[in-house]
């Protein structure tokens, strides 16, 4: 049987090529989408965890606090605890390079005693260094070696509107340490780092080695420590990352599904086609004494040879997709979830075999029903003429049916498990992805028998459509779910878009908008000094000024790992409240709280992630032990999933302590240019490391990050889309050889091969008609889906649902000229198929 | 096209083919037989004669090795591709052992099909096949689809089908070699009546002597020669 099967594999090969390059591309590019994701979504949180590892990967457990820095009071009690071997503080800041734009230094200053493991290359004369020489610090020699620096060099780094010289002191290889570390790591002495960028006695985190179970000693400090600290054991250090971006990878990871859906629909479509082309062959190999078993095992085998050809080509593939995903998730994670961004891509051996998995599963999944069909057929069956047509033809209308009872199941699963469970939108929007193929034989049949038409061209190739119901339903199916998935995404992003530009027109009011250059990622510590708010606010023209100052805490009682933004703002302000586009709560009692009863108001995603509501209260460790804030108002944000509040000020000074602000929002007088006011403000403080923005190209800024934030999403989508109309040029190759009786039945009735071009054309416009209207009808549902539920569950974000018509109008579009090319080439064939073809068969 | 020239003309005609062995079949060699218009002349061959091959050469679907076909006083050869398809469409008819109509049609749609692919929708073209399936008793099942009729109703639609462009020269390729006795007679038959009654030329091959004797001439063919 190994035998035949090597002979008939490569006759298989010889006779149908193009079925099988069509099939093997579709293969090759599911792994691809999905590959791509994986492979970017281990990166992103390679790239988290390769810096933590890199920082404190000889520590069994790290503290840190729930407000943005810890006091060193702590470090003496640490140490004095039971199992405490040894411990030894952090120190951690963005700050940016003063002579290049948007690149910014991770600065870590720690105890140069302690037991990291960095590789350093000649320890006790550079700690020497390290500790008397002023601005020495580590960088990595390919951050170093991109800028032609060399150790003695000196560069210039802000930190909020602080400027600090540094040096080149060593070379240092953290990826050694662990690989995938950021090359923008730098170290250097803890006292220098605190002393350099003025914050003397605040440390960022403490690690610690334990000499016992280190679960146990976590509990002990946190104990002894109380709430204001986290203790966290290393799994829980490198998940912080997994948790912050669960959403996220989860959506990827689902799209990417979406192409690999598609490309088994080819599989399932070149299998059904070449196992009816040969079951003649088959029916002979089981007159011969093959069973049922050996046919079924030959034709798996092919599939899993196709399957490892793919993976093959997909792998590669791959890989090249996700470097070209890598700048926008990238921009995503830095500008989004404030996070490294990836610098570079490592495939680890086992995303290998992830791949051939996807791959083999993919290509079985399409495989396996034709297998089975045939498999089960008795010899004599085989042998005679095939009725597979008629037989989807019979069963149009129980896959119809069983496609709305899935989607009926689905709907039944979310409404019973409601938004408690998350998945439960995910699993609507599997039972409507997977519910049209169900439901496309039985559409297909029936709009083929009412379109109506005299002459043979277009319309009479429409018609033909319902009579090859053992192909032409799955390749309309792949292009409905590509197209099902473009729909929903589209309608989505534009609805996103729109309310985001409603909700931007409403609140970003100011003229300009300042910050410093390392606050993209830096925030707390990159803070403005008091009189440079003073000089930007005395100004000439500027009318008001609004300040803000911006921390990171992890709030009491919820979710442990997370991290909200907490922001103080001067509520007092005349024009405070049109800052705010309100989602509840009656904004003039909100604002009066807020400024006069310290209330705070939160963000959407926070008040449904936490499940709470205006009257609940937020509890939040300050200087002053836990303190309990009433919620005045929860408002619109889509800046961050992770959740964010804001109180007045001064709320935040007496809680906090006495703080620099980081933002500023100037409102000019009336009739001044607010262009030649940014260029008059950059003239002024060209000095000072500061980002000075129009209202106007902040608004740019704001959606050049989501449009970047989308991109992945829509390469995903032409991806999906590339497949499926591959599906339509397989289809019609499939046509094209198993009807070669028809169309010599055509040209000798003295059709002329551009008639029959046209024909197929016909049928392959109007496959993408069908794909069009089935999928765009499960697109508008998938929208809701993804609106309502994913995006509210998962995100925490209300958008309103608007129409983008005219993107929806282009990908309309481009789905059927793509068709029409893709159907151009089966077009031709089937155009040159001579009279003379007219077999003793029936048509 | 002139009248007063024989419908179809073989002068020598010769075709072979090159097979995947290397080997050359000859399926016709020397044939010469002329067609007057008018007539209804039978080829009688076994399976494997080159019969096909001589209809597909009369109907301009292929083209002779060597020698000369004359449909109409025009050598088919001389033709490029489309202009013999053209011919075809407007001159000739076609029957077919296995009937060959199409299961998603209905029987009046697959009657008006020429008309179809000739881009001609007219009302003269319905009338035309109402007319020809009202004279072979299948008007009241116009409107069913193709694949529920039975064998003998299956070719009388295909004749049909084939008189619609009113051809001057029909040919039929066993045309009732997938029927039963009774009903081979029947469909001859009315082959016959309807050639004569629409003026036309009919060449078919057969294996049957019975039915070879409805023609004006018959010819035996054998291993690719005519006799």
């Amino acid at each position: 049987m190994i035998r035949y099967f090597l002979r008939d594999l490569f006759a298989q090969f010889r006779s149908g090529r193009s079925l099988f390059l069509l099939s093997l591309l579709g293969v090759a590019l599911g792994v691809a989408s999905v590959l791509s994701i994986q492979i970017i979504n281990l990166n992103a949180l390679g790239t988290f965890q390769g810096s933590v590892r890199a920082i404190s990967g000889e520590a069994d457990l790290s503290i840190v606090g729930r407000t943005p820095s810890l006091s060193e009071e702590i470090y003496p009690e640490v140490l004095s605890t039971e199992g405490v071997t040894v411990a030894w503080p952090l120190f951690r800041l963005e700050v940016a390079l003063a002579e290049e734009e948007n690149v910014l230094l991770d600065v870590l200053g720690f105890d140069l005693f302690a037991p990291l493991k960095l590789p350093w290359k000649s320890p006790p004369a550079e700690l020497s260094a390290a500790l008397g020489e002023s601005g020495w610090i580590a960088v990595s020699p390919g951050f170093a070696g991109e800028r032609g620096w060399e150790v003695g060099d000196r560069f210039e780094v802000f930190s909020g509107s602080r400027r600090v010289e540094l040096r080149v002191g060593s070379l240092v290889d953290f990826k050694k340490a662990a690989p995938l570390a950021s090359r923008k790591l730098a170290v250097m002495d803890i006292a220098q780092a605190q002393s350099l960028f003025g914050n003397v006695g605040a440390i960022h985190q403490i690690d610690l080695t334990v000499e016992e179970e280190p679960e146990r000693v976590a509990a002990v400090l946190q104990e002894r420590l109380g709430p204001s600290v986290r203790v966290l054991t290393s799994a829980q250090r490198e998940n912080q990352a997994t948790n912050l971006l669960s959403a996220f990878r989860l959506n990827l990871t689902a799209l990417s599904l979406i192409s690999l859906l598609v490309g088994a629909f080819l599989v399932f479509s070149s299998t059904q086609a070449s196992l009816v082309r040969r079951r003649v062959g088959f029916g002979l190999l089981r007159s011969l004494g093959a069973t049922r078993g050996q046919l079924f095992g030959l034709i798996l085998a092919e599939t899993g040879f196709l399957a490892l050809l793919g993976v093959a080509l997909g792998i590669p593939l791959g890989y090249v997709a996700a470097v070209s995903y890598v700048d926008q998730v990238s921009a995503t994670l830095t500008n989004v979830y404030l996070l490294e961004e990836i610098e570079s891509l490592v495939i680890p051996a086992w995303l290998f075999s992830l791949a051939t998995l996807v791959g083999l599963s993919g290509a079985f999944l399409g495989a396996i029903f034709p297998a089975m069909d045939v498999s089960r057929k008795d010899t004599r069956a085989l042998l005679a003429a095939f009725t597979l047509n008629e037989r989807i033809g019979a069963a149009a209308h129980p896959l119809f049916f069983g496609g709305l009872m899935l989607l009926a199941g689905a709907g039944a699963i979310y409404g019973l498990s409601g938004e408690g469970w998350r998945p439960g939108g995910f699993v609507l929007a599997l039972g409507l992805v997977l519910s049209i193929p169900l439901v496309a034989p039985l559409l297909v049949q029936q709009g083929a028998r009412h379109i109506r038409g005299r002459g043979f061209g277009f319309a009479f190739g429409l018609r033909g459509l319902g009579q090859q119901l053992q192909t032409t339903p799955f390749a309309i199916a792949a292009v409905a779910v590509a197209v099902c998935m473009m729909v929903g995404v589209t309608v989505m992003v534009g609805s996103f878009r729109q309310t985001l530009e409603i909700m931007v027109d409403s609140t970003v009011r100011a003229d300009i908008y300042i910050a410093s250059k390392s606050w993209t990622r830096g925030r707390t510590e990159a803070t403005l000094d008091p009189q440079l708010v003073l000089d930007l606010a005395s100004h000439p023209g500027v009318r008001a000024t609004d300040r803000l100052r911006q921390l990171f805490v992890y709030p009491l009682g919820y979710l442990d790992d997370h991290r909200i933004s907490l922001a103080g703002v001067d509520m007092g302000l005349e024009l405070s409240e049109a800052r705010f586009s309100l989602l509840e709560g009656e904004s003039q009692q909100a604002f009066r709280e807020v400024r006069e009863e310290g209330a705070v108001i939160i963000s959407e995603p926070l008040s449904r992630k936490f499940g709470l509501v205006t009257g609940d209260r937020l509890a939040l460790h300050t200087l002053g032990g836990e303190v309990e804030f009433p919620i005045s108002a929860v408002y619109y944000d889509f800046s961050t999933e992770g959740g964010s509040a804001f109180m007045d000020l001064s709320t935040m000074e007496e809680h906090f302590g006495p703080g620099e602000v980081s933002n500023l929002a100037l409102y000019l007088d009336p009739g001044i240019d607010t262009e030649r006011a940014v260029d008059e403000l950059m003239t002024r403080f060209s000095d000072r490391p500061l980002e000075i923005r129009s209202n106007r190209l902040l608004r740019e800024e704001v959606f050049s990050i989501f449009d970047q934030t989308f991109a992945v999403t829509q390469l995903l989508q032409a991806m999906s889309l590339l497949i499926a109309v591959c599906g339509i040029t397989l289809t019609l190759l499939v046509m094209a050889r198993e009807r070669v009786s028809e169309l010599a039945l055509y040209r000798a009735l003295g059709a002329e091969r551009r008639q029959i071009f046209r024909t197929y054309l016909g049928k392959g416009m109007g496959m993408a008609a069908y794909g069009l209207g089935l999928g765009g009808a499960g697109g508008v549902i998938l929208a809701f889906i993804l609106i309502f539920i994913i995006n509210r569950t998962y995100f925490g974000w209300t958008i309103a649902l608007h129409w983008p018509w005219a993107s929806l109008a282009i990908e309309a579009a481009v789905i059927l000229i793509a068709s029409a090319v893709a159907s151009i080439y089966p077009a031709w064939r089937a155009g040159r198929t001579p009279a003379t073809e007219l077999r003793r068969e029936d048509i | 096209m002139k009248n007063d020239h024989p419908a179809l003309v073989f002068e020598d005609v010769s075709k072979s083919y090159q097979q995947a062995s290397g080997t050359v079949l000859h399926a016709l060699q020397h044939v010469s037989i002329q067609v007057p218009a008018g007539k209804k002349v039978a080829i009688i061959g076994r399976s494997g004669s080159g019969k096909s091959t001589l209809l597909h050469l009369a109907a301009g679907i292929d083209v002779p090795t060597a020698g000369e076909v004359l449909f109409l006083g025009l050598n088919l050869a001389e033709l490029s591709d489309r202009e013999r398809t053209l011919t075809r469409r407007k001159n000739v008819g076609l029957v077919f052992q296995f009937f060959h109509l199409l299961p998603h049609l209905t029987v009046w749609e697959n009657v008006v099909l020429p008309g179809w692919i000739a881009a001609d929708s007219s009302n003269e073209n319905d009338a035309r096949a109402r007319d020809l399936l009202g004279r072979v008793n299948l008007l009241d099942r116009a409107r069913d689809p193709a694949q529920n009729l039975s064998g003998g109703e299956m070719q009388r639609v295909a004749i049909c089908r084939a008189l619609l462009r009113r051809p001057q020269l029909l040919l039929a390729d066993e045309p009732t070699g997938n029927l039963d006795d009774e009903n081979s007679f029947k469909v001859m038959e009315l082959l016959v009546r309807l050639v004569e009654e629409e003026k036309s030329t009919l060449l078919y091959v057969t294996h049957s002597l019975e039915l070879a004797a409805l023609a004006d001439e018959t010819r035996r063919l054998h291993s690719g020669i005519l006799e």
